[in-house]
């Protein structure tokens, strides 16, 4: 299978990189509008290098596009990949609003193509652990649950971020991955609470869910300009047991080395090192998915329900009421 | 020392605070325990044998004694008549949180102590954590700028008892454990609170009467925004008996709080769990000494009634909001 990665970011590297290492799938190409960032990644990971989408699918034979780019350039391209009949996989979150997911959705139907969005936690070890135990009943019951995403604005360092029009700001671009993961747990969303406070440098949320199917009650945290290492944490209160994990009590390993530069020691960057890399075994599901035709473990429709949480959620901030959202409507094609 | 002793009687030993308040006071030179009073005739036996206080047989005679103060830990439904009847005898009184079950009896309790120059001061021991001490004087000297949002949990284990009888606690989880960690971002923000949303269930314990399950969540009058997790969340299997966390986000930097955190981990046979033993200082001690100093000194008492009432207030707000589905204005 040939895959062509569109961007060259963060996110695009990881996905150039995870598909050049996966076997029977060839990374064809990889396209920036940056041709300096692009022939990095290019030469890196052996492959060609494109500046323009147009070119690189004139030149190169794909049958998965794999999208990164900034979130208001998912649905144009989603789209254009669609209607050259390649499958698409694409970066959270979808698309900024349901109306724009509803539309890639459709798109990708009409042409034939399968669309994975890459909701990536679901994938981690960590979130899968506790969602294999959650489910196998260890705690009883969920009644209150927790989930907390810190870290660095990115906006700092890249400047779409900060602009909350294209990056639709930290419920749509960071607490979306607890929305899906928590989704993923207790269903359908009812109801959402937020309260929002933005800065320079600065996007601080809190957002309270409640389900159709669950009465559980969960409250998320997500923070852009918190000054510590990026950090994620969950609990779980349960009717019979509590359930926590938190990424600053669970680093395995610790390096720290007497000649370090003064900047090393500013900033200690613990690790976890795992065999099990979450964005290779997300991709590495997705082209399972295209092969064999199975639903993914997160599909498209839950990655427009996200939106909907998180659109849900910046209305609730910025009204200071409840926005109730509606039961799952019952679709043929949902799980 | 000895010219200007304080002598204080408890009222009521259903608070399980007592027991603690109690030890405090008897640990003070600058303190007579006059004696106690209790309505329930098998707790007053086992505290006056446990603690060999002497027992008085009616509130009334107590009152009429010449103690200076009373500190009250009765079911949270009597703490107003509690507090009016001691106002009346002109004791100054500290009284348990949460203050009252209603804005209205709230009210005439600081009316009734302000009529009769006696004070009344609000048992918030939480501002008296070292580590909370410590990071109002970091908000003060403007290490993290200016107070965006604040993220507290003061969660806890079901107490059971009067606590789950609705005519005796006026509420479950959201009322007993909003008030501390209100109180505690009251104190900090110090902004008035424009609206209150909760969310409020009985998730844990099905058979239970009151909610043990919440998420309070409020927005001040300077923007400040702040979520509150007061359920009764920890199961049996937990550590310890449960905590109080706060996050506070400002402009320029972040403070956490882990109150007690300070703690050694407990692993033995006896017990086939966790545990966690706590080793930090006594917050108990450091509120009695707060309404000691304060009659003593003829000053103000550090959390006053006006204190009490407006974290009560929230937790009270808190369950309309739930009732109603929808944020309630203060």
């Amino acid at each position: 299978m040939k895959v062509v990665v569109l961007g060259c970011g963060t996110m695009g590297s990881i996905h150039a990189a995870a598909f050049s290492r996966m076997p029977d799938v060839t990374l064809a190409a990889v396209c920036d509008i940056d041709g300096e960032r692009a022939e990095r990644l290019a030469s890196k990971l052996g492959t060609v290098r494109y500046a323009s989408f147009e070119e690189m699918m004139n030149a190169v034979e794909a049958d998965v596009v794999s999208i990164a780019l900034p979130t208001p350039l998912h649905k144009p391209y989603v789209l254009k990949a669609a209607a050259l009949g390649k499958h698409v996989i694409c970066e959270k979150p979808i698309a900024a609003s349901p109306e724009d997911a509803e539309e890639m959705i459709a798109a990708c139907r009409a042409n034939g193509v399968r669309l994975f969005i890459g909701h990536v936690v679901r994938f981690f070890p960590e979130y899968a652990d506790m969602s294999s135990r959650i489910e196998a009943g260890a705690i009883g019951t969920v009644g209150v649950a927790h989930a907390k995403r810190i870290g660095s604005h990115p906006g700092d360092a890249t400047p779409w971020y900060a602009d909350q029009e294209a990056s639709g700001g930290v419920m749509m671009d960071l607490m979306i991955h607890d929305i899906d993961y928590m989704r993923s747990l207790f269903g359908d969303v009812k109801s959402v609470y937020a309260l929002n406070r933005t800065g320079p440098s600065l996007d601080y949320a809190l957002v309270t869910l409640r389900f159709h199917h669950h009465n559980a009650i969960v409250h998320l945290e997500a923070h852009w300009g918190y000054p510590g290492p990026f950090t994620t944490a969950a609990e779980f209160a349960g009717t019979s047991g509590v359930l926590r994990y938190d990424s600053s009590a669970s680093n395995s390993l610790q390096i720290r080395r007497a000649q370090a530069t003064a900047s090393e020691k500013k900033v200690a960057v613990p690790s976890s090192p795992s065999y099990r890399d979450p964005y290779y075994l997300e991709l590495a599901h997705f082209i399972g998915c295209i092969r064999s035709g199975a639903e993914p473990i997160v599909t498209e429709e839950d990655a427009k329900k996200a939106v909907e949480v998180a659109r849900a959620a910046i209305k609730s901030a910025a009204t200071g009421q409840v926005i109730r959202l509606d039961a799952a409507e019952v679709n043929g094609e949902e799980r | 020392m000895t010219t200007n002793i304080i002598s204080v009687g408890l009222l009521s030993f259903a608070h399980g605070h007592a027991y603690s308040y109690a030890s405090a006071l008897r640990q003070r030179e600058d303190v007579k325990l006059a004696g106690f009073w209790d309505d329930d005739a098998d707790r007053a036996r086992s505290v006056a044998a446990q603690l060999g206080l002497t027992q008085f047989d009616s509130l009334q005679e107590l009152l009429a004694s010449d103690i200076d103060a009373v500190i009250i830990c009765s079911e949270n439904a009597k703490h107003a008549e509690l507090t009016l009847a001691a106002a009346a005898a002109k004791k100054h009184v500290m009284c348990e949180k949460p203050l009252g079950i209603s804005v209205d009896e709230m009210e005439r309790m600081i009316a009734a102590c302000a009529v009769n120059g006696v004070q009344l001061m609000t048992a918030f021991p939480c501002r008296y954590i070292p580590a909370v001490i410590e990071a109002k004087k970091s908000i003060e000297r403007g290490d993290i700028g200016e107070i965006v949002a604040v993220k507290g949990t003061n969660r806890g284990s079901m107490p059971g008892g009067w606590f789950v009888v609705p005519s005796a606690s006026g509420g479950g989880a959201v009322l007993d454990h909003t008030v501390h960690v209100m109180d505690l971002m009251n104190w900090f923000v110090q902004s008035d609170i424009v609206d209150v949303y909760a969310e409020a269930a009985t998730l844990f314990h099905p058979e239970l009467e009151v909610e043990d399950a919440g998420m309070v969540h409020v927005r001040f009058e300077s923007g400040v925004v702040a979520s509150l997790d007061p359920s009764w969340s920890r199961s049996r299997s937990f550590p310890t008996w449960g905590d109080v966390t706060m996050e506070i986000i400002g402009t320029q930097g972040v403070i956490s709080i882990d109150a007690f955190a300070q703690k050694s981990d407990l692993y033995s046979d006896k017990e086939t769990k966790a545990q966690w033993m706590y080793w930090g200082d006594d917050m108990d001690a450091g509120l009695v000494d707060g309404f000691i100093h304060a009659i003593k000194q003829g000053t103000e008492v550090p959390i006053t009634g006006e204190d009490g009432l407006k974290s009560a207030r929230v937790a009270l707000a808190a369950l309309e909001s739930s009732r109603l589905e929808a944020p309630v204005k203060l």
